[in-house]
């Protein structure tokens, strides 16, 4: 069995807001295992940052609240620690970078002195010492002249030189796990496709877990090890990515991926975006969440909520969908609607 | 940055030209003229006055000889004090203002930086009602009510004290310069106050502060390094007009404390159509503030380095 980086359970997350509480999320579980990667996907808005935001416990508190769960980083507890104590694993044991390099770092402060900060404050180093590794990190994320891009601040790069220098400054400090918040949305094609070959090279060489958040199956299909579908703040279906690509158990799962254009060449396969949207989270429904949507909706589905059962016949396979509930009191009533779907969810 | 030095000066010495030109045609609007105030003189001697400061001379020729001199440096001998140079009475005097209007703009930007930190820090909690309060009375009682106020706070606490803490009034020591320095600084210190806390608060939710945060710096890191720095870059782009400001507030501050600063001898010599000393110190004055408005933005360049490099 190998060893777990990260493991989060059931945790949730909720903001309050004038309009009410919003529940981000609720009740997530997920581990990254050791030199893997696992990769987030959902829709807009599902609670992805969120998720990984209280991880690292950089959820703005107030209006956020993390409710409920645990975190453990190598075993040990990090969630409700305070900024002092969490600064032992942030920037040291997990390395982040975020959406949009070109906010995320600092504008008056050089590219080199932010990289070598991080040394300063986690390693003990003196600034020059700090300064000379972090022309280091630059070379190895492939940033040319790296000496002199070091001495250069933000707006002088691009963004994706800048997406590199974020992932240089959140390997200072040799994490175990790098969490990559749709490190690529921000940027042009095919910087996006560099930045992602870099991601795997330093995963190779340095070997450490990638927790990847996207939207992109294709960007799970290629860097993915083990996959987790959110959809309105939980985690409706999780396994490896051959569970998640060739054995989906979930509707909403099947929905992403026929939304996905396919490069299959046979060109007449078009995007198609599931109709309809996510519930709102100010009061999500207490049923399935995805109900509303589903073409397989079934009475129970909009009553109760399915559990995250194991597929059988596919260990480490789980995905939250009453189909699933092989042991359901009553099966025949259960799909019963099934059979009358094309008149019953018309909405 | 050396050619975007010499547009800026070239732009400032058509300013000061303008001043120049738009104070001279004003002072020359209003009736009357520098020798009424002396006592009754003769029609002959007057006539004699006029010839020697050259007042029987058309307008127009005037203004060119005053233009001519200026560029030489001259701004000619003041009317109503006997023998006294123009460029005396600045060279005198000046400093004296300098001094003040410097010690103000210390203590405003360093009490607006820090005043303005702790509001955001305590946003919407007391401290931040409270400072929030005193800065809208900073902006809207004029400076010279500040003054007396000022005054009758040192003689109150002199009193109390039983003996001099801080002169009331004049000139000389540092002692001298604190409290009208402190009143000159006020409205400029609640200004930027107002201004530091609202670009604190934009700095709290910027992207690279959830960076630093993710990075493991300490609260106090972030703070200092990378809110703090960035938050006080909008505010130094506004000391240039605040200097302009707290010139023209010296003057009366000058005189509430009674200190011998140029501005009193600026008004005294509006008073008096002292046409020399008006021309001369308001050319003066105006080159100063233009002057000062470039190097601020200059400064500002060191500081940003988005300006610096462009
Ligand atoms: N500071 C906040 N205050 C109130 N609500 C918030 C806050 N941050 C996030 N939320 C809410 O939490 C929910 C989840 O947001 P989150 O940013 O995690 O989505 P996401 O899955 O990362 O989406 P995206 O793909 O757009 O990044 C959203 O409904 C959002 O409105
Ligand atoms: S539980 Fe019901 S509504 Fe939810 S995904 Fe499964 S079938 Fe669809
Ligand atoms: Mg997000």
């Amino acid at each position: 069995m190998t060893a777990n980086i990260l493991e989060v359970t059931n945790l949730s997350v909720e903001f309050e807001t004038f309009g009410g509480t919003v529940q981000a999320v609720r009740g997530v579980s997920f581990a990254v295992e050791a030199g893997k990667t696992l990769a987030i996907v959902g829709e807009s808005g599902c609670g992805k940052s969120v998720t990984v935001q209280s991880v690292m416990g950089i959820i703005p508190m107030p209006p956020g609240k993390i409710t409920s769960g645990s975190a453990k980083v190598k075993g040990e507890e990090i969630l409700g620690l305070t900024a002092i104590e969490a600064n032992r694993y942030r920037g040291v044991e997990i390395g982040m970078i975020f959406q949009d390099p070109m906010t995320s770092l600092n504008p008056s402060m050089t590219i080199g002195n932010q990289i070598a900060e991080t040394l300063v404050v986690h390693r003990g180093k003196s600034h020059s010492e700090a300064l000379a590794m972090a022309i280091k990190l630059l070379d190895r994320t492939h940033i040319p002249e790296a000496s002199k891009r070091a001495r250069q601040y933000p707006f002088e790069f691009s963004g994706g030189m800048l997406q590199r220098a974020m992932i240089a400054q959140s390997l200072a400090c040799n994490p175990s796990l790098l969490i990559a918040d749709e490190p690529t949305t921000a940027l042009d094609v095919t910087i996006q496709e560099q930045i992602l070959e870099l991601l795997t090279e330093l995963q190779r060489t340095e070997g450490m877990s990638i927790l990847l958040i996207t939207h992109d199956l294709a960007v799970v299909a290629r860097m993915a090890d083990q996959v987790a579908v959110m959809y309105a703040g939980q985690i409706i279906e999780r396994g490896s990515l051959d569970d998640i690509f060739y054995r989906s158990a979930h509707p909403y799962t099947l929905g992403l991926k026929s939304a996905m254009p396919s490069n299959t060449g046979r060109g007449d396969k078009r995007l198609q975006p599931i109709p309809g949207s996510p519930p709102d989270l100010f009061s999500p429904p207490q049923g399935c969440g995805y109900a509303a949507r589903c073409p397989q909706a079934m009475q129970i589905c909009k009553r109760k909520l399915p559990v995250l059962t194991e597929d059988p016949g596919d260990s480490g396979h789980l995905s939250r969908c009453w189909l699933q509930h092989k042991d359901a009191p009553d099966v025949e009533e259960l799909y019963q609607p099934l059979k009358l779907k094309g008149t019953s969810s018309a909405h | 940055m050396l050619s975007y030095i010499t547009k800026r000066l070239v732009a400032g010495l058509i300013t000061v030209w303008f001043i120049a030109t738009a104070t001279f045609i004003a002072m020359h609007l209003v009736p009357g003229d520098p020798l009424m105030n002396q006592k009754a003189v003769s029609a002959e001697i007057r006539l004699n006055l006029e010839r020697k400061y050259g007042l029987d001379k058309p307008v127009v020729e005037q203004y060119f000889i005053f233009l001519g001199n200026m560029l030489t440096g001259d701004f000619g001998i003041s009317y109503t004090q006997q023998n006294r140079k123009v460029n005396d009475i600045i060279k005198d005097h000046f400093p004296v203002s300098a001094t003040l209007g410097i010690l103000a703009i210390f203590f405003a930007t360093l009490g607006g930086i820090l005043w303005g930190a702790i509001t955001a820090v305590y946003k919407n909690r007391l401290p931040d009602i409270i400072i929030m309060f005193l800065v809208i009375l900073g902006i809207s009682v004029p400076s010279f009510v500040f003054a007396a106020l000022g005054q009758l706070l040192l003689v109150n606490l002199n009193q109390l004290v039983g003996q001099s803490v801080l002169p009331v009034a004049g000139w000389g020591t540092f002692s001298h310069m604190l409290m009208p320095s402190m009143v000159l600084g006020l409205s400029t210190m609640a200004l930027l106050t107002r201004l530091m806390r609202s670009s604190m608060l934009d700095v709290v939710n910027e992207d690279y502060i959830k960076t630093a945060k993710a990075k493991g710096l300490s609260p106090l890191r972030i703070f200092f390094r990378h809110q703090l720095r960035n938050a006080i870059l909008p505010v130094i782009t506004v000391l240039g007009p605040q200097i302009a400001a707290i010139t023209t507030g010296g003057f009366v501050v000058e005189l509430v404390f009674a200190i011998p600063g140029l501005g009193r001898y600026f008004v005294q010599a509006v008073q008096q159509l002292d046409y020399t000393v008006i021309m001369g110190t308001t050319v003066f004055y105006g080159s100063f503030l233009v002057l000062m408005v470039i190097l601020v933005d200059i400064v500002y360049g060191f500081i940003d380095p988005r300006v610096r490099l462009q």
